[in-house]
C-alpha cells in the first residue's frame, strides 16, 4: 500500500508533542521541509537528537518547539556559533532547553545499539573529560563505568537510544518507503533504524523496480517507514548530492537574521509561517533571490559506470 | 638548504608547521581549514602516501576547492569511499587506525586539554560553545593529536573551564588511569606565536620553537602558566618555497587561508 502523503499530513499524524525525534542530515540531506512544517504546526516539548547539529536544530530551538536535546555539537559551521542555541542556554530565550552532552562517536554508537536491540554499548571516548561530570535529564543513565568482565579494563558504557520517530531526507524512495541515499552518510542510517518509525522525505519517488536496480543504496527498508513525502529541494539551504549545492548565501542570511530575537522572528515569519509548504517556499525563494541564484544551486551531472547486479 | 621566501603570512606558517607533523603513510582525520591544508601540503611534499578522512564518512576526498565544513558537498565527488560516522569514528578511529588527528579549541590548557563546550560555569555559561562533536573521540583515540590555537592569556589557560577533549588531563599517567589507549594524546600545540611540545614525564607543554617575528620572552609573557623552555629551543623554520607553492598554486588559489588573519592568527 502506498504511503505517499504531504509533509503537512506526515508531520500532523506522526510528530506528537513531547515525542523523541531523530532528525537526519549532515548539511548533506537535512530534512528542512519537515523542520519548517514542525515549526509551522507549533509542536511542543520535543526531544531531538543527531550528531553534528546545525542551522536546522538552531531554528527549532529558537522557535520554541524543543525541550530536550541529546547533543554532540551545534554550530552554524562557517558562520559560527548557533545564535538561538546560545540565547536559549545563556539567557533562557525563548526558554532554556535541557542538553545531554555526548560525542560524534558515542551518539552514533548509541543509535547503532538502538537499531540492533542492544541495551547499551561500550565506547572508548569521553573517559577523563568533563562530559562525564555533567548529567542532565538522563541522570545516572547517561553512562556507566564498569571494569570489563573480559580483561578488567575501565570501560564506559552508554545506553541504546530508541527515538519515537526518525525523519530523514533522501535522494529517492519508492512509494512504500525503501529509501536510497548517496553521499555523506553522517548518522542517518543508524538513527533511522534505531527509531520505532520513519518519515522519508525524498527528492523523487521512483518505482520499486528502480530501487531494485541498485539495492545496496537502500538504508531503510519499507517496513520501518510510515510516510513517504516527495519534496524536491527539501533539504535547502542544505544540499543533496546530485541535485543541488549548499546555499551559502542563504546560510549567511540566516546567521545575520538569527543574531537578534527580532531578526529571527522576522525570518520565521517570512520563510516558515509566511509560506504554506515547500512549493510556496521555493516560489518565494525564486521571487526574492532571483531565478539565476536558484538555478546556480542546481547540481551538474557527472556519471560513472552504471552498476549491474545481473548474473 | 631549503629556500625560504620572506613574504609568507602567519596562517601559512601555521599550516606548514602542521604539515611537518605528518609522516608518510599516516592516516589523518581532518576538519576544515588548517588541518586540511596542512595534511595536503604534506601529501604534495614529503608524505605522498598520507591519507585523509573526514568524520562525516569520507575517505580520500578529492575536493576542487577547500572544504568549508566536514559535510561540504565538494567532499563527495571523487572520494575513494563514503560511509557514515560509524565507519570513520567507529571502525577507523576507535578501531585504532588513525595516526593523526587535528583539533582546535577556544581554550587550551598546559596539559593539552581542550574546551569547546562553555566559557565560564557550565551551568551558567558566559558563552555556550558548540560542544564536542568529533573532538573528544579524536583527542581520546588518535595516536598523535595536533592542536592549533591562538596564543594569548585568554585562549591558553593553566586549566580549561571545561575539559571537552582530554589531553594529558591532570598530568602524566592520567590518560592511562582513565583507560585511554596507550601511545595516544597531544603531540604539539601550534599557535600564532610558537610551537609547544609535551614533556612526557609531566604531561605539560613546553616551548619548542618560537616564530620568526617573536621571542622567547614574548611567548612566555603571553602564556598564562610558567612555560618551560626546551634546552634546544630555536626559531621556527619558515615555510619553504615548495610548501608555499603547493599551498598557493594547488590547494588554495583563492587565498581562503587569509580568513584566519581576520580571526587573529597574525
Amino acid at each position: 500500500m502506498t504511503k505517499v502523503v504531504t509533509m503537512k499530513e506526515a508531520i500532523a499524524q506522526h510528530v506528537n508533542d513531547g515525542g523523541f525525534l531523530f532528525i537526519g542530515g549532515y548539511i548533506c540531506r537535512t530534512p528542512f521541509a519537515a523542520i519548517h512544517e514542525i515549526i509551522r504546526q507549533g509542536k511542543k516539548d520535543l526531544t531531538i537528537t543527531r550528531s553534528n547539529a546545525a542551522d536546522d536544530f538552531d531554528m527549532m530551538i529558537g522557535a520554541g518547539v524543543v525541550k530536550r536535546f541529546i547533543a554532540t555539537f551545534l554550530s552554524l559551521g562557517y558562520f559560527g556559533l548557533g545564535r538561538c542555541y546560545r540565547r536559549s542556554i545563556e539567557q533562557g530565550i525563548p526558554h532554556r532547553i535541557e542538553v545531554e552532552e555526548y560525542t560524534n562517536l558515542s551518539l552514533p554508537m548509541m543509535l547503532m545499539a538502538g537499531s540492533m536491540g542492544m541495551p547499551f554499548v561500550p565506547v572508548k571516548d569521553m573517559a577523563g573529560s568533563d562530559l562525564l561530570n555533567v548529567k542532565s535529564f538522563m541522570g545516572d543513565n547517561k553512562y556507566k563505568i564498569i571494569d570489563s568482565p573480559f580483561d578488567g579494563s575501565r570501560t564506559v558504557l552508554v545506553p541504546a537510544l530508541h527515538p519515537d520517530l526518525a525523519i530523514i531526507h533522501v535522494q529517492q524512495a519508492d512509494e512504500f518507503g525503501n529509501a536510497q541515499i548517496w553521499g555523506i552518510g553522517g548518522d542517518c542510517q543508524a538513527g533511522a533504524n534505531a527509531a520505532k518509525k520513519v518519515i522519508v522525505s525524498c527528492e523523487r519517488i521512483v518505482s520499486r523496480d528502480t530501487i531494485g536496480k541498485d539495492p545496496n543504496r537502500t538504508i531503510v527498508p519499507d517496513f520501518k517507514v510510515v510516510a513517504v513525502v516527495e519534496e524536491p529541494w527539501g533539504a535547502h539551504p542544505g544540499y543533496t548530492p546530485g541535485f543541488y549545492d549548499v546555499d551559502f548565501t542563504f546560510g549567511y542570511q540566516y546567521q545575520q537574521a538569527s543574531d537578534t530575537v527580532e531578526g529571527f522572528k522576522a525570518f520565521l515569519d517570512e520563510w516558515v509561517f509566511g509560506v504554506r509548504d515547500r512549493t510556496e517556499y521555493i516560489q518565494h525563494y525564486i521571487q526574492k533571490q532571483g531565478y539565476p541564484a536558484f538555478k546556480a544551486l542546481q547540481a551538474e551531472f557527472d556519471y560513472g559506470y552504471p552498476v549491474s547486479y545481473a548474473y | 638548504m631549503a629556500n625560504h621566501p620572506s613574504d609568507y603570512t602567519k596562517p601559512e606558517l601555521i599550516a606548514c608547521c602542521g604539515a611537518r607533523e605528518i609522516r608518510d603513510g599516516d592516516v589523518v582525520l581532518v576538519g576544515t581549514g588548517f588541518p586540511t591544508m596542512s595534511a595536503n601540503i604534506a601529501r604534495y611534499t614529503h608524505a605522498p602516501n598520507a591519507r585523509l578522512m573526514q568524520e562525516s564518512g569520507v575517505f580520500d576526498a578529492q575536493p576542487k576547492r577547500p572544504a568549508l565544513s566536514v559535510g561540504d558537498p565538494c567532499l563527495n565527488p571523487g572520494a575513494a569511499m563514503i560511509g557514515t560516522l560509524l565507519d570513520i569514528m567507529g571502525a577507523f578511529l576507535q578501531g585504532g587506525w588513525v595516526d593523526v588527528g587535528f583539533l582546535s579549541g577556544s581554550q587550551v590548557d598546559k596539559y593539552g586539554n581542550i574546551n569547546t563546550t562553555a566559557i565560564g560555569d557550565y551551568r551558567k555559561p558566559k558563552s555556550r560553545l558548540p560542544g564536542s562533536g568529533g573532538a573528544n573521540p579524536i583527542g581520546s583515540l588518535a595516536k598523535r593529536v595536533i592542536i592549533i590555537a591562538l596564543h594569548d592569556t585568554r585562549r591558553l589557560a593553566e586549566r580549561v573551564d571545561f575539559i571537552t577533549t582530554p589531553g594529558y588531563i591532570d598530568g602524566a599517567g592520567a590518560r592511562e588511569r582513565w583507560g585511554l589507549p596507550p601511545d595516544t594524546g597531544p603531540e604539539v600545540i601550534i599557535t600564532n606565536k610558537a610551537v609547544l611540545r609535551f614533556d612526557r614525564g609531566t604531561g605539560e607543554a613546553y616551548l619548542a620553537t618560537y616564530h620568526p617575528d617573536t621571542s622567547i620572552d614574548e611567548v612566555r609573557r603571553n602564556t598564562p602558566w610558567d612555560l618551560k623552555v626546551a634546552e634546544d629551543v630555536r626559531e621556527t623554520e619558515p615555510p619553504t618555497a615548495e610548501e608555499l607553492r603547493v599551498l598557493r598554486e594547488i590547494l588554495d588559489p583563492k587565498r581562503m587561508i587569509s580568513a584566519y588573519e581576520r580571526r587573529g592568527y597574525v
